[in-house]
């Protein structure tokens, strides 16, 4: 079922748009009322063939408001972040920054994402960054490291607890 | 300058190691030392999908910490380059938010004032280095005609400032032409390479770096060069993955500018990392066989 028939049963949220203008302001970049619905942010996505992002549908949807139905649906997790919709506006919105927004309410309001997303954040509260250095392999299938490569240890937080604790913090702060 | 704060964000130091012995290898002998700081951690940039304040808090806590030290940023990956951009740029134009993340980082003994500067390779490279300077470290010009990948977030947006231009970006050939390169345009140059998605969609994340390679090679150049550990990952280490996912064979090497430039200088292979491209780098004339 794609957004366009999902909104059909829908009513405007007037309380999410308000969300989203939060984290814009942030940025300070405009809500999407001044989308002429144009498409050139469609005709440029890296997403648009293979996945149907369709950002200039993303910013109608979320002027009139039907927020719940863009949080529901996996289109917003598909956006490559080329940035290039933001680029090219011709009316300097950032199409991509209504995405991001939409997917930090998705978040907040517990829809369930993707491991591979929350592993992320799970591994920089434990360890300060998104992956601890790995075993590779080179050419010749052998494996190597860090260590064996010669290069120094990973600079770490030196106290994580703290990093933890002020990140749990920043995250229920609205920042605009 | 003369010493640089060295700022490796998560990706290269946990897996692209051959960024970052490049750059050891080869940015001292051009003038710049390279000074390594504790205490630093991602960036935020992944986190922004779950959390903008995430993001801004982390970039902004990276900045402090090499404030404190009084050096200068040298952001290799493009997508800490563009968070800690951002994060900058957010925090001067909006003074309360400023405090607010000040008074955050207060708690881990940190505050950021925004005085120091943050570059990339490729303009530090370009830049500050400078391209007469390089011409004059070149031992053995590179014949080859090299694709040149710059990353999304180099490049854009450009409402903040980037290391070159977000449509036309023509620094990493002029890099290319002096280490005696040749880079012709092709015009999916500024394809993405799928890298953001590879964790929720990796088949079409695959599609996307292999329809980028298939156009390379069928265009007939014979290396593609990149200044992104998130592309360099795709197009390098994924390009098997990649080849099945659009069909039919890839046979593109793929090597970090960073590499180009050592070999050109005359480096000795073994210190640029390039056993670990798992791309068919070995098809070129001036990789050693035997490395």
């Amino acid at each position: 079922m794609s957004i366009i028939d999902l909104t059909s049963m829908a009513e405007p949220e007037g309380e999410q748009q308000d969300k989203i203008n939060e984290i814009l302001k942030t940025l300070k970049e405009d809500i999407p009322n001044d989308c002429y619905q144009c498409g050139k942010c469609t005709s440029g996505c890296e997403a648009f063939i293979l996945l149907e992002l369709e950002p200039h549908k993303v910013m109608a949807l979320s002027k009139s408001g039907f927020i719940d139905e863009l949080l529901n649906s996996d289109v917003i997790w598909t956006c490559v972040t080329c940035l290039k919709c933001k680029e090219r506006c011709p009316q300097d919105l950032a199409p991509v920054d209504v995405i991001f927004a939409l997917k930090n309410i998705a978040v907040a309001s517990g829809k369930q994402i993707d491991t591979g997303i929350s592993n992320m954040l799970q591994s920089v509260l434990g360890s300060g960054y998104i992956q601890q250095p790995k075993e590779v392999v080179d050419k010749d299938n052998k494996a190597v490291t860090r260590d064996s490569l010669g290069l120094p240890s990973l600079p770490a937080p030196k106290e994580i607890q703290k990093l933890q604790q002020v990140l749990m913090k920043a995250a229920t702060e609205t920042l605009g | 300058m003369d010493k640089i704060g060295l700022y490796l964000g998560c990706l290269i130091p946990t897996e692209q190691y051959a960024y970052e012995m490049a750059l050891r290898e080869v940015l001292p002998d051009l003038g710049i030392e390279l000074v390594d700081v504790e205490g630093v951690a991602c960036c935020g940039a992944p986190l922004r999908h779950i959390n903008l304040s995430l993001t801004m808090y982390l970039s902004a806590r990276n900045m402090a910490i090499f404030e404190k030290e009084g050096l200068d940023i040298l952001a290799p990956c493009p997508y800490c380059h563009q968070a800690l951009s951002e994060a900058k740029h957010v925090m001067e134009n909006n003074p309360a938010l400023k405090a607010k993340i000040n008074s955050n980082l207060e708690t881990e003994g940190l505050t950021y004032k925004g005085t120091i500067k943050h570059y990339h390779v490729l303009d530090l490279l370009h830049d500050v280095i400078g391209i007469d300077n390089i011409k004059e470290h070149v031992e053995e010009p590179l014949d080859a005609n090299i694709a040149a990948h710059y990353g999304c977030h180099l490049i854009r947006p450009n409402d903040i400032p980037r290391p070159d231009d977000s449509e036309n970006p023509q620094k990493l050939e002029t890099l290319l032409k002096t280490i005696g390169a040749k880079s012709d345009y092709y015009k999916e140059k500024l394809d993405c390479c799928g890298a953001h998605i590879m964790v929720n969609e990796s088949e079409s994340a695959l599609t996307k770096t292999g329809q980028k390679l298939q156009a390379v090679e069928e265009q007939g150049f014979d290396a593609l060069t990149t200044l992104c550990p998130w592309g360099h990952r795709m197009f390098d280490a994924k390009q098997e993955d990649a080849a099945k996912v659009v069909g039919g064979s890839i046979d593109v090497p793929v090597l970090y500018y960073l590499q180009l430039l050592g070999i050109a200088m005359g480096k000795d292979q073994n210190t640029l990392g390039l056993t670990l491209n798992l791309s068919p780098t070995d098809k070129l004339s001036f990789i050693e066989e035997e490395i």
